[in-house]
């Protein structure tokens, strides 16, 4: 029998040894950690498909550059306060989402904002979703959130109604679509209350027919004796479709009017293609018994989509190149998956996605292909306005953005339905309102 | 005598007195500073305007409507509150059978988070398929406008606000309650004094210590109540629900006035310290001597 060969090997080698490795491995982190820079991202687009799609991008980027992406999500509403809270905390985001071109201007105006001209260049974009700020671009788009009207295509088809091009046709197709039988069905759903939804989804009738707030020199035409008949006509047509609506109109958010539209309560709603997405979730059976159409005016010569937008800005951080940079990558690489996380909601405001057939391939872009189509043709048609109050004037201003905050339009809504005022004293009202928002 | 404990003492007093400059007495400075100033952002440079916006803003109708907003709301939830709380006291001071039960259930609506119970409240009052509304229908209420008018947003929002904070107050008259010696009662059933009449000259003087703690500490907090109203109404429908926080709040927030805002939280301040020195003169804590 032979004795094991016994090795020089002690425990306490072996420990000097491990010690000294780890000693050693330490000198090189300082130039490794160099490397991987880290961009912060503040997102604002809480839904989970749409925060796994960044989180995706942010991973496959930091192992292709060795940058690390870390995404903060918040509410929507709560962006804009995060952004600043992290300026005056000395840790400012890289990139961040904003939902509000005030929003944008005001930090843009306060030098917190990289210019992103040449990579928002790099693309053609659809009508009025660029607000370049002094010739610059700050925001790359990725949603348009124009909002139109649905209506339930079975029961026109049923009651043999023609799609409506005018308020009265709206109005009486609304009539005749509430049913008191069974479940109780009002004929149209849109928030009244003072709130972004009202602002968002009630006013397309009023940009239809020709009315706006500002001209190119930022008068008020709003107060013009045209705009003022023509909206105080509008207030009438409302007050009448009012009585075609569910109660608690003051109360009705965004949330309210996918759950009546969906839940048979609605015959007519306003939305964009979120509720699409909707009906496919939580209404199959409705989810092919929808039509859309724009917001009609009063005689049918013009219709209008109510304007939204969201987009990302790069802040005027250390690592606005980096950042930059990363925009450059995702805007090739994951735009389109991130617009696949919504894929009828995210409708895309750049025009060179609506041909690319990665985008296309979605199967829910796909079923809903005439959707899409629609989608597409508000803007390419002349006959469509696009226009929002926050968007209002010829150029990103303050002076829109405070009569959108001021809530002064859902009011002049409030004081026609719940007060009966007369509709040229609600007008007046909502003139004195602007001249006192706007200063 | 200096006890061995005083460096505790002094220890707590100091870490009191430490927080109590960082996260009260900085920030109260800091709004009055930037009451003197314009700025349209809090990343903006303020410029000095003196009082200018205080000017500006006392010169507003909606500054007067929201103060009045404020003292209806905040006075019309008090003495709901106080008034149920006291009943609700009363009830629960009697032994009955799952009194320790009742007792339980009584505060939980003070342990739900406002979200919470704002969330709730608005499915239950939905205009079209709200469990209230349906409720109210069913019985021949027709349909209910809780937040359709000015009047009845106000008072739904009030009485919201009881249905939330009156636990509180059942507490507090709770342990009063049982604090007062059942001697006076006997003395006063010796007397011939029937129910009310010991309540009103037992029970209601015995727990005045209580009741001016109560009223002194609901009057603070709802006057500066912000979260139920604005996840409620916002300030809606028509101003009718908007008060000074809530007008604080959207100047500084939404209407890019940073200084208007903090000029409306500072009068909001100095208003209720006015109300809370009038009533430390009309119900001081201290018996005179």
């Amino acid at each position: 029998m032979t004795k094991p060969k016994m090795t020089n090997v002690s425990r306490r080698k072996v420990l000097a040894g491990a010690a000294g490795l780890g000693a050693l491995s330490v000198l090189p982190a300082p130039a490794v950690h160099a490397q991987v820079h880290e961009l912060r991202f503040l997102n604002a687009e809480p839904a989970i498909d749409s925060v796994r799609a960044l989180r995706v991008a942010a991973a496959q980027y930091e192992r292709e550059r060795r940058v690390k992406i870390v995404v903060d999500t918040v509410p929507v509403g709560d962006a804009y306060t995060r952004m600043t809270s992290a300026i005056r905390g000395g840790k400012p985001y890289d990139i961040g989402t904003l939902i509000f071109v005030a929003h944008v201007l005001s930090l843009a105006n306060e030098g917190q904002l990289t210019p992103i001209t040449q990579l928002v260049n790099k693309h053609k974009w659809g009508k009025r979703i660029l607000f370049p700020i002094n010739g610059e671009q700050y925001w790359y788009m990725y949603d348009y959130n124009l909002c139109w009207l649905f209506y339930r295509k079975d029961l026109y088809d049923q009651l043999k109604l023609e799609v409506p091009k005018t308020w009265a046709q709206l109005l009486e197709n609304s009539r005749k679509t509430m049913s008191t039988s069974g479940t109780q069905r009002f004929g149209l759903t849109t928030p009244v209350g003072s709130n972004d939804a009202t602002n968002w989804m009630s006013f397309g009738y009023l940009w239809a027919e020709g009315v706006s707030l500002f001209d190119d020199k930022w008068n008020l035409t709003f107060d013009t004796p045209e705009a003022r008949k023509k909206t105080a006509a509008y207030l009438d047509f409302f007050a009448e479709l009012y009585k075609t609506m569910p109660p608690g109109s003051t109360q009705i958010s965004f949330g309210n009017v996918l759950a009546q539209f969906s839940a048979d309560q609605a015959a007519h709603a306003p939305y964009a293609g979120r509720l699409i997405e909707f009906l496919e979730q939580r209404a199959p059976q409705l989810a092919d018994k929808y039509g859309m159409m724009p917001y009609p005016d009063q005689g049918g010569h013009m219709a209008a989509v109510n304007h939204g937008y969201d987009g990302w800005v790069v802040g005027k951080t250390p690592l606005a190149e980096e950042a930059v940079r990363f925009m450059e990558w995702f805007s090739d690489a994951h735009y389109i998956n991130f617009l696949h996380s919504a894929p009828l909601h995210f409708q895309p405001p750049r025009l060179d996605i609506y041909d690319d057939p990665r985008w296309r391939a979605h199967p829910l872009i796909e079923k809903h292909a005439a959707a899409v189509k629609q989608m597409q043709g508000f803007l390419e048609d002349p006959n469509i306005i696009i226009r929002s109050i926050d968007t209002e004037g010829p150029a990103p201003d303050l002076r829109p953005a405070k009569i959108f905050e001021s809530w002064v339009l859902p009011e002049m809504l409030q004081n026609k339905v719940l007060k009966n005022m007369s509709s040229e004293e609600c007008v007046a009202q909502a003139v004195a309102g602007m001249r006192k928002a706007i200063g | 005598m200096r006890s061995r404990y005083d460096w505790v003492i002094w220890g707590f007093l100091l870490a009191g007195l430490a927080i109590t400059i960082v996260f009260v007495l900085v920030p109260v400075l800091h709004a009055i500073g930037l009451s003197l100033h314009s700025a349209q952002s809090f990343i903006a440079k303020p410029v000095w305007v003196g009082l200018d916006n205080y000017a500006r803003i006392l010169s507003e109708p909606t500054f007067w409507r929201a103060a009045l907003n404020g003292l209806v709301y905040a006075g019309g939830s008090i003495v709901l509150q106080v008034v149920l709380g006291i009943v609700f006291a009363l009830v629960l001071n009697n032994a009955f059978p799952g009194q320790k039960l009742v007792r339980g259930l009584a505060v939980l609506p003070y342990l739900l988070p406002t979200v919470v119970v704002a969330l709730t409240f608005q499915w239950m009052m939905d205009g079209s398929f709200g469990l209230l509304t349906a409720l109210a229908r069913e019985m021949g209420f027709g349909i209910v406008p809780w937040f359709e008018r000015p009047g009845t947003a106000m008072a739904t929002t009030i009485g919201l606000s009881v249905w939330l904070w009156t636990p509180f107050v059942t507490v507090c008259f709770l342990a009063g309650l049982q604090s007062v010696p059942q001697a006076l009662y006997d003395a006063a059933k010796v007397d011939g004094a029937g129910a009310f009449s010991r309540f009103l000259h037992v029970t209601l003087p015995q727990l005045r210590p209580v009741l001016t703690v109560v009223v002194l500490l609901r009057a603070i907090w709802m006057f500066n109540k912000f979260d139920i109203i604005w996840l409620m109404t916002k300030g809606g429908p028509l101003g009718a629900t908007e008060h000074l926080p809530v007008l604080a709040y959207k100047r500084a927030f939404s209407l890019f006035d940073v200084g208007g805002g903090a000029a409306v939280a500072t009068l909001s301040f100095l208003m209720l310290c006015s109300v809370v020195a009038i009533y430390f003169r009309l119900f001081p804590l201290e018996e005179k001597k």
